[in-house]
């Protein structure tokens, strides 16, 4: 009778589960927190992440063998 | 509270509405237009396709590679390490942070108003690119120094240009690993999101670079310019694209990378012999270059594995061009034929391309022998010819939905058109340098005149009836023949439409515009009616 009612819980919450996912899928919710809650997030982060000069890398041949 | 509209309800046809639901709206129906949310290129929901083919594309797609994007990590990652490597990567670097988190979105783009096969078998194609992206991220993350990747594996891997074949390194690769360094942080970001591209246009032209040559090579110099390139790689084999813009590019990575580097220039002109038997030569250079620095040696063995196992993959490509040329039963759209084609054909054998293909052949012989029409609405057999869009690479199930132009096959998917032998040496190597010479951009965009105008053969052997001709604006090579093919177009008498672009850059020519002109040609010159009116207009200005 437990082990039944621990069955019929765990399909329940499976089920539950699995019906979330179909929302979020169905109504484009992950679509909808990237674009409007992580995209923006990153793109500030990457806009303010301080950077190397790669100019200031010297122009030279460093091996002519291959020239 | 709003009352009821019981006139509305009385006239309801609950029948029609229960086989819809059940079936899914028939094509010239579905209003797929509606579906967006203004300027985002959002869902207000996705579309339901009937209860079948609903659940498959929630199962089989979504859900699906939702779990392959984590079970791949874990595993091509090496475990838990290498997902904080993933993790690190991702917060490091704009093209992977700010691109690749939208990968299902892409997907859903490409595989609109699909039903059936065609959605099975198209769907497939985008799993094993997925999964061939993420052999590239997760390699070059567990590598990258800047990220405390391992220097061992640094030690042991050769960094080289996305145009230049990976199967050159077949010989090398039970000893050492090559990643194509612009793949992943340019061109497949250009698919995916095309926001991210923009910030290393500008930087490029924000050196004070021209605006004008081609944006594929000043956004490949701009990811330098940013510093947002990995150090995955002892050294570097480049090679030129087809285009001047291509050898500004090159000389700011052989600046940048600083690294030992080898140059392996791509001809031209190249159906001469002589030219064939230099870029052997060039090939050999490489293979020694890769010798010297990574401390490996030739393995005549693996090369003979890797080229019959690629092989295999070009032999399947036929039996598909073939139900494609002359069935209505292919079950593979446009986009997902032409990404997975060049991605296959570009960066080399992988066991995914093979996985695959063993699926997609069952549901491609499913077609055949139940002689299933894959794209009913149908009104035009479409070939798709120079280089396409890469914001818009989408277009094609677009204009299939709209107007019925079904994209059967693309100038990219026929350029690795060649077995290549192993039977010696020799003979292996000039197919090698074959293979190489007709590299994307090079065989049919600038490879001279009796290339670029295979269109018409193709045309021919694929059945099609309508070109849909890309129009690089940037581009000078195609520029240059532009007036020629307008003037073998009439001669033909031959429905063509320019499709203008500018490769990576959306600012130049937006979708809207590129639908615009297309959407002028249908009503105009052919005289046709949309099936679909609502993907007329539509703004996703700011979409992915």
């Amino acid at each position: 009778m437990k082990a039944c009612k621990i069955l019929k819980k765990t399909v329940g919450a499976l089920a539950a589960v699995y019906a979330g996912l179909f929302a979020v899928y169905y109504f484009d919710l992950d679509g909808k927190l990237l674009y409007y809650v992580v995209e923006p997030f990153m793109i500030k982060r990457f806009d303010n992440m301080k950077r190397r000069d790669p100019l200031s890398v010297p122009y030279d041949q460093i091996d002519k063998e291959y020239m | 509270m709003k009352k009821p509209d019981f006139e509305k309800i009385k006239n309801t046809n609950f029948k029609k509405l229960a086989h819809d639901f059940v079936y899914g709206k028939p094509h010239g129906e579905r209003r797929l237009g509606e579906l967006y949310i203004p300027g985002t290129g959002l869902y207000k929901h996705r579309e339901w396709r009937g209860i079948k083919d609903t659940m498959y594309a929630f199962n089989n797609i979504w859900l699906y590679n939702y779990g392959m994007l984590v079970k791949d990590l874990v595993v091509l990652g090496g475990g838990p390490k290498g997902l904080v490597q993933f993790l690190k990567g991702t917060m490091r670097y704009r093209w992977m942070g700010q691109t690749y988190l939208t990968v299902m979105h892409w997907v859903d783009r490409n595989l609109e108003g699909m039903r059936g096969e065609a959605l099975r078998g198209s769907a497939w194609h985008f799993r094993g690119i997925i999964n061939a992206c993420l052999v590239q991220i997760t390699q070059m993350f567990n590598r990258d120094i800047s990220l405390g990747g391992d220097p061992k594996l640094w030690e042991k891997t050769m960094g080289h240009d996305e145009t230049l074949w990976g199967g050159v390194f077949y010989p090398f690769r039970d000893q050492m690993t090559n990643i194509p360094l612009q793949m992943i942080p340019y061109f497949v970001t250009c698919h995916c999101n095309n926001h991210t591209v923009l910030n290393y246009i500008d930087a490029a032209q924000a050196l004070g670079l021209p605006g004008d040559p081609c944006p594929m090579c000043q956004a490949e110099a701009g990811i330098f310019l940013q510093d947002d390139v990995p150090d995955f790689f002892k050294a570097f084999v480049t090679t030129n694209e087809a285009c001047d813009g291509s050898v500004a590019t090159s000389v700011i990575q052989d600046w940048m990378i600083n690294k030992p580097l080898f140059a392996m220039p791509q001809p031209m002109q190249f159906d001469n012999e002589e030219v064939l038997e230099n870029c052997a030569k060039e090939i050999e250079g490489a293979w020694k270059f890769t010798e010297e620095k990574l401390g490996v040696k030739f393995n005549w063995d693996e090369l003979v594995k890797n080229l019959e196992s690629q092989n295999e993959l070009q032999r399947f490509e036929w039996e598909k061009w073939d139900v494609a040329a002359n069935t209505n039963s292919y079950p593979i759209n446009g986009v997902a034929q032409a990404l997975y084609r060049i991605f296959q054909g570009q960066y080399g054998d992988l066991p995914i391309w093979h996985e695959v293909d063993a699926k997609v052949r069952k549901i491609m012989d499913k077609c055949v022998e139940e002689k299933i029409n894959t794209f009913p609405m149908t009104r035009h057999r479409v070939i798709a010819w120079s280089c396409a869009p890469l914001y818009y690479s989408a277009w094609c199930t677009w204009a299939y939905n709209c107007w019925g132009l079904n994209t059967i096959i693309n100038m990219d998917s026929l350029m690795f058109d060649m077995e290549i032998r192993t039977d010696s040496y020799e003979n292996c190597l000039m197919d090698m340098a074959r293979y190489h010479e007709w590299a994307p951009m090079r065989r049919m965009a600038v490879g001279g005149l009796q290339h670029i105008f295979e269109l018409w053969d193709n045309m021919e052997k694929f059945n099609c009836d309508m070109v849909m001709m890309y129009d690089q604006l940037k581009c000078k090579g195609m520029q240059g023949v532009h007036g020629l093919f307008e003037d073998e177009f009439r001669a033909r008498n031959i429905n063509a439409i320019w499709m203008p672009h500018a490769l990576p850059d959306k600012r130049d020519v937006s979708r809207a515009e590129i639908r615009d002109i297309v959407n002028d040609y249908m009503f105009t010159v052919m005289g046709e009616e949309p099936l679909d009116p609502s993907l007329l207009e539509f703004d996703d200005a700011n979409s992915w």
